[in-house]
Formats: structure tokens, C-alpha cells, sequence
């Protein structure tokens, strides 16, 4: 009878331990924002965990009475719970990540609706707007951050030209470089067909390497190139060529020095090239790299690359679209390059990835856009545990 | 499982058939008989073998959604659980110590339950009647588990025909768990109404669930039939704790793509079952049945 009751104890005991509670429902969820209104549609740019714990998600929407997409700031909970949004006012247009934080403020580009004027705007951890100063510039493409300062990448349609500069949060241009892209409209094709999101999204990139060199990803010489420079002159130190926009760099991350973790596509075909030498002077071809290939992406599958600690290792994650519409993240060792496991996200309705970051928690937060119902575009988020991660990238 | 449950039922039908003859012994007065029918009557081990089916209830305690709405209430989302409406079955093997009307009992058992939610989710476009998706997500839940239970009965009446009341506590081990969902829905924005039911996505989710206990309480009835004992059993189970697995709660790539989750829920089940029992003491050929 003793036994009985000892047994009946350590099972209630055990059972009692599967109770939810918040420390478990903040470590792992999977969450998809839903709008009913049929013709709506959303779409992730970038995501931050704030302060709170919670996530702020940049995202753009369909305008009805632009080709431009709309601004799009939703605020979640630390439990992925839908907190607030607000649809920017459509004079707004155009927002582009990252989404930046400098001394707990948030920070993203767009442009205006007439004008087509940058502008940098400011958000509190809520995501409600605090400030909106105009930048000298027009055609935003893509933003970083190098400390309190700015890293931005614009086109010019006038003269033609990409062009980084450094922006201060005040959005004062301190520096600025411009590149040319090459005479004639069939190379400025693709780059409006991006921004009016008729065509192929190009993945331009901007940022600064760890031995001190500004870079960007985009358009130059008619190309689609990773560009190294030291914005001093319009000239490049040196230029990583693709294949017009057939080829190029997906998605880089400056590792030290010349070495970077790379992706690449060429013709369609995906290439992840974790610990590559790259030269950032003179001039070189993105085939070079060489890499990995990886057929289960979809075609010139866009890449996002973050550096974190799984297992107290070095690691390297890959996230990309793969073609049975599930989101894959690849991991590699950081140090080696060895591959060190996958881990595939959705099913069902197909899903795409916009923005991979680890979590204060030691997990990984992963926002993509997934349609659901099968047809409406809706911001989802996934929320995976240290443990899972750990899992996940063991080999 | 099942052949092993149904050959255990043969050796014990056996037993009971040829263990149990009403041969009278030679010598057997009133008296010794009498004693002899005390002594089995006050104290005795029964072994058995019940099946039968069940009907169970989820209970949800704590809601979870995959979906978060952004403009309408999260309660939309929530499902709807149909109760006591899918037919499960059961299998037990029965051991009880019998002694002076009270029964010390545990019944270790194969059951299986299912139940149903569902859930309807809308998208529409106000200034257009036209563009409209409704669609019924309907899922099938069926959960295997190993009951281990210990019960108290009591006879109310000490005749051939025996009704007991019964409560006890039961650990349910999960042994395996399915589940299927079935989405249909009407499109009005395709030039008409076109009606369709994809077919069902059914995905193992054993990984979902996880052990539980509960209570039970219920009633029946023993009817001698020589030495062996029918049985008929109906008990309530109140599941005290929650059966999905918290941890796991999102880890099913199938189900959360369309948007399912399980929510915190304790699992309650309406369990009818009947058997017969075999007695474990006074296994000789001078034995006789006692009931008359």
C-alpha cells in the first residue's frame, strides 16, 4: 500500500511538471499574424528583440494607390502575442532594413511617396514613431549599422549611381561615395523592379568589414558586385564581380580580416561558402568563391548569415527559402566550416525567411513571411530554445 | 497487442472452465461448506480480463493559438471541442484482492480515446462582397494510452448478482498518438462559390502529448456464474493534469504550418467495459460454486 502511494505521488509529481508556465511559452512558439481583410497583405523587412523582451518587426505592406510598398511596424510580446501595429501613413514608402538600434531607439530607412527623399525614421521600443528626419538621397536600398553610425545604400536615378554613405542618427551624411551602374535603362531594370517588387528582390547588402573597409553589395559596372571601399573616392579598392544580375553575392558576413562567410548565386544554382578569403582589392569574380552547393534552395535564394554561440561553439547560420517552401538554416562551424546540422522551419503553407537573430535566452528568433490560407502574404514568427538549437547544430 | 489480449483470454476462460467444475466433493458436510464459503467470500483475489469502449471529453484549460490576430479578437481563433462524441475502446487486464465487501483493485489497461475540434476562420474584404475565403479546419485527435490504476470498490450487496460503486486513481503512460486535420472551405472571390475539402493531413504527434493522472468513480455490477464472475463496468475519468506536452507544443511543422496547436488540456473519458473474472484462491476440482 506504501508502494502505491509513493508510486501515486511521484506520478502526480511528474505529471505537475508539465503544467505550461511563461518560462516555457517564451522559449519556443511559432506564431502567424493574421489579418482578415482579404486584400491585405504583409511582409517582413527585419526584426529586433528589445529590451522587453519582445520583438519589434519592420515589414512592409500593398499600397493600393502606389507601385511603392507601404510601411508596416508591429510590436510582439516576448510570448510572440500580437501586441500593436500601425500602418504608416502611405507617404512613407518604400522601408528598407535593417532595423537599427542605437541607445534603445529603433531607426529605419524609406522614402517619401512624392520626392522619393530618404528619410530615417526613429521608433521607440514600442514601435510607435518619435522622430522622422529627411537624408539627402533619394531610393533607399539597404541600411547597417557600424556603432552610432549609419551605413547606407541608395540609388541615384539621375546620375545612375549606388551610393553608400554614413549616416549619424540625426540623419546628417558625414561621408558618401557613389558608384555608377552603366549607361542604358536595361541595366537600371532589375534595380526598379525590386523596388516595386515586380521583379526578382536583389540582395543588396551594405556593411563594414572587420579590417575597417566599407562594402557594398549592388549594381556596379553594370554588374551586380560586392564592392569594397573606403569612401574616400568614387573609385572602389577592389570589386567582387557577378554576372550582370545572374549572378553575385547573396549575403556576406565579415568574419576578420579577408575572411567572410559567403553565399552566392549564379544562374539559379545556390552556393554557401562558410569561412572564404576574399580579396577586397583588384578586381574578382564571385564564381571564384566556389562553395557549396545547396539544390534544395529555391532559384538565387535570398541568405541571411548571423555568427552566434550554440553549445559554447563559434557557429555560423545560414537561413535561406527552400523549394518544398520551408525556411532551412544551415549551421557551420565558424572556425573550421564544417557542417554542423540543419534545421527546417514550416510546412504546409509555404514560408519564407526575412530575418534570422539570436535571442538574450541563447535561442534563435526567426521572422519570414508565410501565406496563409495558402494565398494571403502574413508575417510569422518562429521562436526556437537554446535547447533546440543546441539539437538542432550538434554534429 | 490485441492477439496477446485475446490469448490471454482463452488461458483464462480455460482455467475457469476446467478449474472450476462443480464436481461435489465426497465428505463435504454442511458445516465445513459453510466455513468454506466464508472464508471465500470474505477474501479472495480475482483475476480477469475486461474490454469495451469509451467516450472522452478534452477539457482545454489553457488556450493557445498559433494565429495571432492583428484585427480581430484572438478569441476567434480558439477551438471548439466536440464532447463525448468519438468512440474509443479499451482493454484491461484485471487483478483484485476482494476482502469483506471491499475490493482493492488494479486494472492495467490499453486505451485508446479520440476526440474532435474544430475551428473556422474567415477573410473577407468589406467593400467587396465577392472576396471572401471561409475555411473549417476539423481535426481528429486519437491518443493510445497504458492506464495504470488502483481502485477501491465496495459490494453493495453480497448476492449472485453484485453492484459496486468504485473510485481509484489512475497514471496514464502515452503509448502513441495521432492526429488529422481536414480543412475545407468555401472561395467566393473565384468567379463563384467553389466548395472544396483538401485532403486530410494526419501526422503522428506523439511528440505532442505526454503522461497524465486523474480520478475515476463509477459503478457496476459482478453476476456469479460458477466461480467465474461477469462483470460490467461504467466509470467517469477525470484527468487532473494536462496532456500535451509543453515543450513540444510547437514542434510539429505539419500542424503549426496551417495554423494547430495543442492547447493546455486535461482529457476526461466516459468508460464502459465488461469482462469476467476468475477467482485466484480455492483452484481445486472439490470446489464447488458457492452463489447459488
Amino acid at each position: 500500500m506504501k508502494n502505491y502511494i509513493a508510486l501515486a505521488t511521484l506520478f502526480i509529481t511528474f505529471s505537475c511538471a508539465n503544467e505550461s508556465s511563461p518560462t516555457i511559452d517564451k522559449l519556443n512558439f511559432t506564431r502567424i499574424y493574421d489579418n482578415n481583410k482579404f486584400n491585405t497583405s504583409y511582409y517582413p523587412i527585419d526584426m529586433r528583440q528589445t529590451s522587453d523582451g519582445g520583438y519589434l518587426i519592420l515589414g512592409g505592406r500593398r499600397l493600393k494607390d502606389s507601385n511603392f510598398t507601404g510601411t508596416y511596424i508591429m510590436k510582439v510580446d516576448e510570448f510572440g502575442v500580437f501586441v500593436s501595429d500601425q500602418e504608416v501613413d502611405s507617404k512613407y514608402i518604400n522601408p528598407v532594413g535593417q532595423l537599427l538600434e542605437v541607445s534603445g531607439k529603433y531607426y529605419f530607412f524609406c522614402m517619401t511617396s512624392v520626392g522619393l527623399q530618404t528619410q530615417l525614421v526613429e521608433l521607440d521600443v514600442n514601435g510607435a514613431i518619435t522622430k522622422n528626419t529627411s537624408v539627402s538621397g533619394s531610393y533607399p536600398m539597404v541600411a547597417a549599422q557600424d556603432a552610432a553610425t549609419f551605413i547606407l545604400l541608395g540609388y541615384d536615378n539621375s546620375t545612375k549611381e549606388s551610393v553608400v554613405s554614413l549616416v549619424s542618427t540625426s540623419g546628417s551624411i558625414s561621408k558618401s561615395s557613389e558608384f555608377g551602374i552603366g549607361a542604358g535603362d536595361a541595366v537600371e531594370e532589375p534595380i526598379i523592379n525590386h523596388f516595386i517588387r515586380t521583379g526578382r528582390q536583389l540582395p543588396f547588402q551594405v556593411g563594414k568589414s572587420a579590417s575597417g573597409q566599407y562594402y557594398f553589395n549592388g549594381f556596379y559596372n553594370y554588374t551586380m558586385s560586392l564592392v569594397f571601399t573606403d569612401l574616400t573616392s568614387n573609385n572602389p579598392l577592389g570589386v567582387v564581380q557577378g554576372q550582370q544580375d545572374d549572378g553575385g553575392v547573396s549575403q556576406i558576413l565579415s568574419l576578420e580580416g579577408s575572411k567572410f562567410a559567403t553565399a552566392r548565386f549564379n544562374f539559379g544554382d545556390n552556393y554557401f561558402i562558410p569561412n572564404s578569403t576574399i580579396s577586397t582589392t583588384g578586381i574578382s569574380s564571385s564564381v571564384d568563391l566556389g562553395g557549396n552547393t545547396v539544390p534544395e534552395l529555391t532559384p538565387n535564394s535570398p541568405v541571411k548569415i548571423i555568427s552566434t554561440k550554440i553549445n559554447s561553439k563559434d557557429m555560423l547560420l545560414y537561413a535561406s527559402n527552400t523549394r518544398s517552401k520551408q525556411i532551412a538554416i544551415f549551421g557551420y562551424d565558424k572556425t573550421s566550416g564544417e557542417f554542423k546540422g540543419s534545421h527546417y522551419l514550416g510546412f504546409s503553407n509555404p514560408f519564407e525567411v526575412a530575418s534570422i537573430i539570436a535571442t538574450t535566452d541563447g535561442g534563435l528568433a526567426i521572422c519570414g513571411t508565410t501565406y496563409a490560407a495558402g494565398r494571403f502574404p502574413r508575417i510569422c514568427l518562429f521562436k526556437l530554445s537554446q535547447e533546440q538549437v543546441s539539437l538542432s547544430f550538434n554534429k | 497487442m490485441k492477439k496477446s489480449l485475446l490469448l490471454l483470454t482463452a488461458i483464462l476462460i480455460c482455467l475457469g472452465t476446467f478449474g472450476q467444475s462443480r464436481k461435489k466433493p465426497s465428505g463435504f458436510n454442511a458445516k465445513e461448506k459453510a466455513k468454506e464459503q466464508e472464508k471465500f467470500l470474505n477474501k479472495q483475489f480475482w483475476l480477469g480480463f475486461k474490454a469495451g469502449i469509451n467516450l472522452s471529453q478534452a477539457d482545454p484549460t489553457v488556450r493557445y493559438s498559433i494565429l495571432s490576430p492583428t484585427n480581430y479578437p484572438i478569441g476567434t481563433t480558439n477551438k471548439v471541442y466536440d464532447s463525448f462524441n468519438k468512440v474509443g475502446s479499451q482493454a484491461s487486464i484485471e487483478v483484485t484482492f476482494y476482502y469483506k465487501g471491499f475490493s482493492f483493485s488494479t486494472q492495467p489497461t490499453y486505451l485508446h480515446s479520440r476526440f474532435t475540434y474544430s475551428n473556422q476562420l474567415t477573410w473577407d474584404n468589406p467593400e467587396n462582397a465577392k472576396e471572401q475565403l471561409i475555411l473549417n479546419y476539423d481535426n481528429e485527435q486519437k491518443l493510445d494510452y497504458a492506464d495504470l490504476p488502483f481502485i477501491i470498490k465496495y459490494d453493495i450487496t453480497h448476492n449472485r448478482l453484485r453492484p459496486y460503486v468504485q473510485a481509484g486513481i489512475f497514471y496514464s503512460i502515452l503509448i502513441n498518438a495521432t492526429k488529422s486535420v481536414t480543412v475545407s472551405g468555401q472561395d467566393y472571390a473565384s468567379g463563384g462559390t467553389n466548395q472544396f475539402t483538401n485532403e486530410p493531413i494526419i501526422v503522428g504527434a506523439k511528440d505532442l502529448f505526454t503522461n497524465y493522472w486523474g480520478l475515476m468513480a463509477g459503478g457496476g455490477a459482478n453476476y456469479n456464474l460458477g466461480n467465474v464472475r461477469l462483470v460490467l463496468d461504467i466509470s467517469y475519468r477525470k484527468g487532473m493534469s494536462n496532456i500535451a506536452n509543453t515543450k513540444n507544443r510547437y514542434n510539429n511543422d505539419r500542424l503549426s504550418g496551417i495554423g494547430d496547436v495543442q492547447d493546455d488540456t486535461k482529457l476526461n473519458n466516459i468508460v464502459i467495459s465488461a469482462g469476467c473474472l476468475f477467482p485466484m484462491r480455492f483452484l481445486s476440482n472439490s470446489f464447488k460454486a458457492l452463489d447459488k
